[in-house]
């Protein structure tokens, strides 16, 4: 009975916050518009390439694409036609922008999610066990890791990585997300997936693990320190039962924020990832994006981004009331 | 001791045989080939981007290509004429089909450059200026006539400038987004068969081909965007080639140790590297500042250290690449060697003194980056101040063509003549259009003078008029003229065939597997 209550206000307050994103993700769309019109730099440039083109010339590919027109005309003119669901036509690419993120999406979204797994499992494990014993060797061995984790550019290991395990070792694809070589079907394929994304994944997910054991460890000792722990352990609670139970349902809440605010600066480590490792994903198509001028393709990477921070934020705020029955809407 | 010389004689001639057998060409298989990026659509014939040519040259095909010497031959083309005025050219085909099946016929020609390269070809805009027409009498004969005589047509015939598309897939279309700019439709030694962006474009091989039928079964291009992850492909085995476009010089000698890897240096087109001098800048409009700078700046240290002795140093205004374009008694090297004290002297006479000097290039270049530091050592040397502004490419050629710079470092190529990219660095013209001269300078001799060189196409007579624009020209140094850059390409080394055409990406259906 009140259970079911429970969920209908949660639905409610999913629906209301959805309905609040919508001013979120036009701001979103205008701020960006204007970032992206107001860099110097001439998209018109990137298009002709390199031959002195004539001026008329120019104008003439300018007009094509409609950006002989005023800013504040062409942003209504792209609001209008993203409220149509379409995302323009890419400059660079000459492809509907929604057909070429798309194709990249899934395997952005893979590594991802992918990453953000991993980093949350082995940064759970690794604050639990570091939290459990703290200063001893394990908790010494996990803080260093972690501040490890924060100093390294995700940039700089992904190229260790491939020094270390496709050229010393040769156990590993160097980049790509296939084989080239040879055209795998079935498991095969999937396997040989599988062994091209550990690098990017390992490159990608160790600051977030970082990031992950040190907030555990804290978030646990601080629990583990309470006096209703003191409580369950004085009912004879077996030790297991009082730091998975009790202990770590109560320290969740800040690794769950943590993991909501990872996401979104994996979608930015991505980007430098997937060139490093030659992932043909979106993050890579935002960088070339950036050095053609590609707006259209920015833009709508920059908006579909957006979109999937405010969604994963959202579930941060249902994952809160299901771990934490004092959160009520 | 004799048997022992039958013996060493009979193993000698098995080797010599079995190393006869490995070189005979064998058809079959893939060879990967790197893209530093991918191309924006496989148009080639509305694009000069790098990927698109290089994916075009072997899937497209042109009237006429450029040996690896630069010779003109005919492709398409069985055999043609020049009139005697220099005007009428006049092309014979050969019978040759697209890889849809459809012949090939004049009336693609005649549509491929009037209707599509014309409007939209950057390089074969230039030419088409001095058209007069392009008739098509029969089907196998092409007819350009010219309303005045321009040398470097020959050179702007080939795929890279003048690549053939089927009239029957695109009259009537927008040829700018034509699906076929996605699914191309050529007539070369290879056929299209998939593009996963960002990953790959595949090629297979087109049997029907109307000259000798590639010998690879695939083309395979991969989109590696690192520059230091293609050296490590090939290192792998993940990739066969890799060229010097998209090699970090310093990777060289790295993969030179490595046995199954092929590195070859040489002079291909040529790539000539320039620091152009603003001359709207009041101190730099005088001709002995300029010429202070040229003995100021050490450019075989540049050569060495920059360029990782990936170079020769600079001969003169069109570089090394063409022998009419080049005349002993102005070679910079023997009238602008490195002399900081004559710098100095030049500096004193002209009266200046504390001049600061913006230099403005691409961040994306790693060797500019070098040769911007050993710059601004050598110009501190003679009092100059060098403040070093690298910027992203996009704003670089706003603020260079746009005049707003002191000093900026680019190269050029003329692929086939000096006058396709290199005429364009000197002769007037107004700010505003980009890869043009940026540097404002003007001298109506010179404009003159290269305007007839570019009329002639006998290279004698060439010859002389280039002399009379390069003594203007040393004196008046409108670009700082550093280095001919050497090309590059590295591959696997039992890959074979390659460095067939004077551009590199061209000519592919000759390269094959040793076993």
């Amino acid at each position: 009975m009140s259970r079911a209550r429970g969920s209908k206000a949660l639905g409610a307050f999913a629906l209301e916050r959805l309905l609040n994103a919508v001013p979120l993700v036009i701001g979103v769309i205008v701020i960006n518009f204007l970032l992206v019109s107001l860099a110097p730099g001439d998209p018109v440039t990137a298009l002709i390439g390199e031959f002195p083109a004539p001026p008329e010339y120019v104008e003439r590919v300018r007009a094509q694409y409609g950006l002989d027109r005023p800013v504040p005309e062409r942003m209504v003119r792209y609001l209008g036609s993203v409220v149509r669901g379409d995302l323009g036509f890419s400059f660079a690419n000459r492809q509907p922008v929604l057909e070429l993120v798309l194709e990249r999406l899934g395997r952005t979204l893979v590594l991802m999610i992918s990453t953000v797994v991993l980093a949350t499992i082995v940064g759970v494990v690794l604050g639990v066990w570091a939290a459990r014993r703290p200063h001893s060797g394990v908790d010494r061995g996990a803080t260093g890791f972690a501040l490890a984790g924060y100093s390294i550019p995700e940039f700089w290991l992904g190229q260790i990585l491939i020094l270390v395990f496709a050229v010393g070792l040769g156990w590993l694809p160097a980049g790509g997300f296939r084989s080239i070589r040879a055209d795998y079907v079935g498991w095969a394929a999937v396997v040989d997936q599988a062994r091209h994304m550990i690098l990017p994944m390992l490159a990608l997910s160790f600051r977030y693990m970082a990031i992950t054991t040190r907030l555990t460890r804290a978030s646990l000792l601080e629990v583990m320190n309470s006096d209703y722990i003191l409580a369950s352990r004085a009912r004879g609670l077996s030790e297991r039962r009082v730091l998975w139970e009790h202990g770590l349902r109560a320290a969740a809440l800040p690794i769950i924020t943590v993991i909501g605010y990872n996401f979104s600066f994996i979608v930015a480590g991505s980007a430098l990832v997937e060139t490093v490792f030659g992932w043909p994903g979106v993050g890579r198509l935002m960088y070339d994006s950036i050095f053609t001028r590609d707006y259209p393709v920015l833009l709508g990477i920059l908006l579909i981004v957006s979109i999937a921070v405010i969604l994963v934020n959202l579930l941060t705020d249902v994952a809160y009331a299901l771990f934490d029955p004092r959160v009520r809407y | 001791m004799r048997s022992f010389v039958i013996v060493a004689l009979i193993a000698l001639f098995f080797a010599g045989m079995a190393s006869a057998q490995a070189e005979t060409p064998t058809p079959g298989g893939s060879a990967i080939v790197i893209l530093g990026s991918d191309p924006e659509h496989l148009n080639a014939a509305i694009s000069t981007g790098y990927p698109i040519g290089a994916v075009g040259a072997n899937l497209y095909s042109a009237l006429l290509y450029l040996d690896a010497d630069g010779a003109p031959h005919g492709e398409l083309a069985e055999s043609w004429t020049v009139s005697d005025d220099d005007l009428v050219y006049t092309f014979t085909l050969r019978p040759a089909n697209f890889h849809d099946g459809e012949p090939l016929t004049s009336a693609d020609v005649v549509y491929s450059m009037e209707e599509v390269l014309a409007p939209n070809h950057g390089r074969f805009l230039n030419a088409y200026r001095a058209v007069e027409s392009i008739e098509a009498p029969d089907d196998a004969t092409v007819v350009i006539t010219l309303s005045e005589p321009y040398a470097p047509l020959i050179s702007l015939l080939t795929v890279f400038d003048a690549p053939i598309l089927p009239r029957h897939v695109f009259e009537g279309s927008d040829p700018l987004t034509n699906p076929a700019n996605q699914q191309p439709i050529g007539s070369g030694p290879f056929r299209f068969v998939e593009w996963v962006r960002g990953e790959r474009v595949v090629l297979e091989r087109f049997d029907d081909y109307f000259l000798e039928n590639a010998l690879l079964d695939r083309l395979i291009y991969r989109i590696v965007p690192q520059d230091v992850a293609r050296g490590v492909a090939l290192e792998v085995g993940e990739a066969d080639l890799v060229w010097g476009f998209y090699m970090p010089t310093a990777d060289l000698d790295r993969l030179d140790a490595n046995p199954d890897v092929d590195v070859w240096r040489g002079l291909t087109i040529p790539s000539l590297y320039f620091v152009f001098v603003n001359t709207d800048t009041p101190a730099l409009s005088d001709a002995r500042v300029r010429q202070a700078l040229m003995h100021a700046i050490d450019r075989e240290q540049i050569v060495e250290q920059a360029q990782g002795g990936l170079g020769e140093v600079a001969a003169g205004p069109f570089g090394a690449g063409f022998g009419y374009a080049y005349d002993e008694a102005t070679d910079y090297r023997t009238l602008y060697p490195y002399d900081p004290e004559r710098a100095r002297e030049l500096l004193a006479d002209a009266g200046v003194g504390d001049l600061s000097l913006d230099f403005v290039y691409d961040s994306a270049r790693g060797a500019f980056a070098a040769a911007a530091e050993i710059m601004r050592d050598n110009l501190r040397q003679v009092g100059i101040t060098l403040n070093v502004e690298p910027v992203e490419r996009s704003v670089m050629v706003e603020r260079v063509y746009g005049r707003q710079y002191d000093l900026s470092m680019q190269s050029f190529t003329s692929s086939g003549d000096p006058a396709i990219g290199y005429h364009r660095i000197y002769l007037t013209a107004e700010p505003g259009t980009n890869f043009v001269n940026a540097t404002g300078y003007g001298n109506p001799e010179v404009d003159a003078l290269l305007a007839e060189a570019a009329g002639l196409a006998d290279q004698a007579a060439r010859a002389e008029v280039y002399a009379r624009a390069l003594e203007i020209l040393a004196l008046d140094v409108p670009t700082l003229v550093m280095f001919d850059e050497l090309s590059t390409q590295a591959s696997a080394a039992n890959l074979r065939g390659l460095l067939t055409r004077l551009d590199q990406r061209d000519g592919l259906e000759f390269a094959w597997f040793a076993q």
